[in-house]
Parts: C-alpha cells; structure tokens; sequence
C-alpha cells in the first residue's frame, strides 16, 4: 500500500519534470537575458544597444500571460458553452451556424479584429483580447463539437433509459468522456494565441510583443530576436503543461 | 403489468409501429420476433420514452405513462441493450450501480447489491469489480449491462437482444438464469431477440412483428401448432417446426408408466425435452428409453411413438 503510494507520488513527480524545466529556462530567459549581450552583439554590432530595455521582461512576460489567459478562459467558457448548447435537443438547428460562425471568426485576420476593435475599445488590452478571443474560438469550438458527437450512441441510450436526466448525462457522461478532445482544442487554442498574443503590441497592450514591434521598427533585429526567443519559450513551456493534463498523450 | 393500446410511432410520413395493442401481465416474459425493422426496438423504446408514441396508449400498472415524469418512470424499468452502453470510463461495479445511485440509495446499500448481483451473474468481485467495461469480453459486458439492469430492482425490465453477442454456452446459461430470476421475482420482462430459440425458450407470450403490426401472439405452443399465416410459420421455423415444438415438451408429459417388460438400458431425465430424447434416440439407435427422476430413479419409459405423440398405443 505504502509502497503503490509513493510510487505514484514519485511518478506524480517527474511527470511535471518537463514542464518545471521549461518553466525555469523561460524565467531564466527572462532574468538573465542581459547577460547574453555578447551573443546579440553578434547580430547587431551597430547598435548603441542590443538588450530590450524598455520594460523589464518579467513584467511583459506576465502581462503577456495574462492577456492569454483572459482570452483563453473566455473562449472556453464562450466555445464549450456554445457547443454544448448546440449538442442539446433544443438547439440542434443552431448547430450549423455556430460551426460556420466559429470558422470564420478564425479566418478573420486578428490584425483585422484589431484594427476594426480600436475605434471601438481604445487602445490597451481590450481589443487584443477580443481578438485572441474570436481566434481562438475555431478550435475549442470544434474540438468540444467533436469530443460530444463522439460519444457513443448506446452509451448516450443506455444512460437516458437508465433514467439519467440530461444534466447529468451531460456531467457524468458525455463532459468525461469528451474531455481529452476538448483539452486537445484548448491546447492548440492557447498555444496559437500565444504567439499571436505579440501583435497587440501595436495597439498599446505592453506585453512580449513589445520587443518584437520595437525591434521591426528601429531596426533592431536583436530586440525582435528577444521577443521571438521568450515568445517561444513561453509556447513550449505552456504547451507541455497540458501535455501533463492530457490522459491520451501521456 | 404493461399494456400498450392501439399504439403508433410515425417517424415523419412513415409508421415504424402501427397501431399495435399488447398487454403483458406481471410475472410475464414477452418476447417480440420479426424481421429487421419491423418496429420491435421502437416499441420497447416507447414503453420506456426515449421514443414518445404518436398515438394510442401506453400504461404501467394501469397508469398512462405520459403521467410520469420521464426520469422516474425510467428508473423503475431495467433496460439492457446488445451494444451494452456501459459507461467507458466507470469501472464494472460503479456501472452496475447506475440507477441505485440514481435513485440516491445508501453507498454500503449499493456496495452491497452491486456484489450480490455481480455473484449472481458469475461476474467475481475480485477479478472484475475494478475493470472498465474497455477490459471485458462481448460476453462480460453483456452480463454486466444485465446485472445493471437489474441493479434497482425493477418490477419491469426492457431487453433489447441483451444476449446477441453471447456463445451458445454463456447463452443458455444466462436465458436458464433470466428464467429462474423471473420465475422467482416475478419481473415483467419484454425481450427482443433475433433467435427464434431462444425466443420459444423464453417467452410466455409470444409476438411476430412484421411491418411495424402484430401478426400473431400468443403462447409459443401456439403459434407453432396454428401459425396464422405463412409468414408466421416461416419465421417460427418452417420445416423445422416439429423439432421446436419438441424442444418445448417435456419427457414427463408423454412418458409411460413404468411396465414389466424390461427396462431399456439408455436413460433420459423427466426434464429434458422432447428433442433431446428423440437426439438420444437418434444417436444410441434406440426406440425406447428408461426416464428417470431427480435421484436417476426409473419412473417411466418413452418410446418413438410415444415420443412422436402417435394417437394410439403399441
Ligand atoms: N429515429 C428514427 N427516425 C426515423 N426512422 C426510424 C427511427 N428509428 C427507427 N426508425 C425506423 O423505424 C423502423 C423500425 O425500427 P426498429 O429499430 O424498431 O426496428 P427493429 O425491429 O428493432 O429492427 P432490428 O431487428 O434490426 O433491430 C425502421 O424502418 C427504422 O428505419
Ligand atoms: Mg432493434
């Protein structure tokens, strides 16, 4: 017994290795960038200044975090509700329009979102996160489709005439059994707007786009290598937490 | 008691069941036959709502179904199907204990019932409680959709061909089992089965759908000597008839009394069936045969003729 404990608490350990590590080269990243000075220099011998120094990268780092996870925690609730939704007896006919409407917010160009957002919402985090908002609907949208439409239909018979009422058909059957499909939306959601997450630097949000903005514009390919490098940093470490999350792919 | 009067279901222009009257008495096993499509799953269905009927009557212990809430009167019917529809990610027990916990039993009440059901369809506690139904045998998981059925003890149980995907063995001994149970508590049951065997074996009341109709019913016995028409007979067995009414017969209803002439050596229990003592008489070459009881004690003799129900005596 003692023995089953501790070896799932040692496995329950080193499945988080990975994401840990990438966790603290990422901080790290952050931290020590001025140190790498030398390596930019490289690329930028010109310049008067190699390191990103307008705000410190910690700082871009959790406003760029946050601006994600806002979006995403909104395109969750927005995607999964809709898809449920939809999924029910009642608004079945709606099914086709939320699908369709799900993929065209994804074909829209947030660069478009952005530009239409601004007038409306000012400048700031607001309209990036719209747009992160209406990008990253596509694929929670149709994953949450999907992992519903998969369960099996005999599964779905036998819990009705088993007398399950449709909330809990719904919370002890088709949400379990959907999960992995839904996370798998998430996943790639999020991890697409990450790296999106970089334009609302053009509209005021500070974030780790700043960097990239400000090296495309003074011409300073070491700030925008910078910005890239966390950015990236940041897509890896997040991504392989929900690789932990995921039952299938673990 | 179950009785459907002048029942329909159209889906859009097309009657899957029409207009079809059935009354199953408690403690009764009904047993629905017929060709594919011809409406048998879509009247179990409406008999527990997940398929409303569009017109007629349907009632549960002389109570219109449509006067209960649909949840409660599901709970208090059994329903197992072929494809089982066990939950993939609950194990074995916590299946079985659906509609218990459903119903907000005690859990030491429900630990309980899960294992008293597991034992009695030969399911050990041991080896399968902790399983996902992903683990099981076709076999396996059909009786766990049983035992799941049976879990909150209905006195009404829907069987859509619960046994399709069962060996002969397995089978029989689960069909020997529904038997028992029922004769026992008293369930009624209406089961649908593609196997006419299985359907003479089980049923008390017999009902040969076609086209969405009740074509006959009644007991097998019946049906097999006075089909009412020619689909009736085909579907009973045609030509083979004969041998499953045999199986219904029991050697103790045509045995003789014991005589002095010396007793034959093969010998058949006053149980088996007719077709089995004709088989035996097939197989050993033998035109007669001692029957015994319980204790292999002689009580009578059979013989061909007597066996074959010729009228009079040799
Ligand atoms: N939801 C539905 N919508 C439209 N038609 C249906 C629906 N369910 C069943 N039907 C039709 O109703 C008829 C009867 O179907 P049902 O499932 O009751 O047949 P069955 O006797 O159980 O057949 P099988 O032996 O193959 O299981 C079929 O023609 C089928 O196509
Ligand atoms: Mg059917």
């Amino acid at each position: 017994m003692s023995e089953a404990v501790s070896r799932r608490v040692s496995r329950g350990g080193t499945r988080w290795l990975v994401p840990l590590a990438w966790s603290l080269v990422l901080l790290s990243a952050c931290v020590g960038m001025p140190w790498l000075e030398g390596l930019f220099r490289l690329v930028e011998p010109d310049s008067r200044s190699v390191i990103y120094a307008r705000a410190d990268f910690l700082t871009l780092l959790g406003r760029h975090l946050l601006v994600v996870a806002v979006a995403a925690l909104a395109a969750v609730i927005i995607g999964v509700g809709a898809a449920v939704a939809v999924t029910r007896c009642a608004g079945r006919d709606f099914l086709p329009l939320v699908a369709q409407l799900a993929s065209i917010g994804q074909t829209f160009p947030p660069v478009a979102v952005l530009a239409l957002a601004v007038p409306v919402l000012g400048f700031g985090t607001l309209p990036i996160i719209v747009a992160l908002l209406l990008y990253g609907l596509l694929p929670i949208v149709r994953n949450t489709l999907a992992g519903l439409e998969g369960v099996d239909p005999g599964v779905r018979e036998a819990a009705r005439g088993m007398g399950m009422t449709g909330g809990q058909l719904l919370r002890q059957v088709e949400l379990p059994l959907a999960a992995p499909v839904i996370l798998a939306g998430i996943r790639t959601s999020v991890t697409i707007n990450i790296a999106t997450a970089a334009i609302g630097a053009t509209v005021g949000a500070s974030n780790l786009g700043d960097p990239i903005i400000s090296g495309i514009v003074n011409g300073n390919t070491a700030y925008v290598l910078q910005g890239a490098l966390l950015i990236g940093l940041l897509a890896l470490t997040v991504d392989s937490v929900f690789a932990r999350l995921q039952p299938a792919a673990a | 008691m179950i009785e459907l009067i002048g029942v329909s279901k159209r889906f859009g222009e097309t009657a899957a069941v029409d207009d079809i009257s059935l009354r199953v008495e408690r403690g009764e096993l009904c047993v629905l036959v017929g060709t594919s499509g011809c409406g048998k799953s879509t009247t179990l269905r409406m008999i527990n709502r997940l398929i409303e009927h569009s017109d007629g009557e349907i009632h549960i212990d002389g109570q219109q179904i449509r006067d209960f809430r649909e949840e409660t009167l599901r709970r208090r019917m059994g329903y197992a199907i072929q494809s089982t529809g066990l939950f993939p990610h609950w194990t074995v027990a916590r299946n079985i204990g659906l509609v218990p916990r459903l119903l907000k039993w005690p859990p030491a009440r429900i630990r309980e019932r899960v294992e008293e059901l597991m034992a009695m369809l030969g399911l050990s506690m041991d080896e399968f409680a902790g399983k996902y139904p992903r683990q099981l045998s076709g076999g396996q998981a059909q009786r766990v959709g049983v035992a799941r059925a049976l879990a909150a003890d209905p006195d009404i149980l829907l069987m859509d061909e619960p046994f399709g995907a069962l060996d002969p063995i397995t089978r029989e001994t689960l069909q020997q089992e529904l038997r028992e149970l029922q004769a026992r508590l008293q369930k009624t049951i209406v089961f649908v089965t593609h196997d006419m065997d299985e359907a003479l074996r089980l049923a008390d009341r017999l009902v040969v759908m076609d086209g969405g109709r009740i074509r006959q019913q009644g007991h097998p016995l019946e049906l097999l000597r006075e089909p009412a028409d020619a689909f009736v007979e085909s579907l009973l067995g045609g030509e083979d008839r004969g041998l499953k009414e045999a199986a219904l017969l029991t050697v103790g209803e045509r045995m003789m009394p014991l005589s002095p002439r010396l007793l034959p050596r093969e010998r058949i229990s006053r149980h088996a069936t007719l077709r089995e003592a004709l088989s035996m008489m097939l197989w050993r070459h033998a035109e007669r045969l001692a029957v015994v009881d319980d204790e292999d004690m002689p009580v009578g003799e059979l013989s061909l003729r007597q066996l074959v129900g010729a009228k009079h005596h040799e």
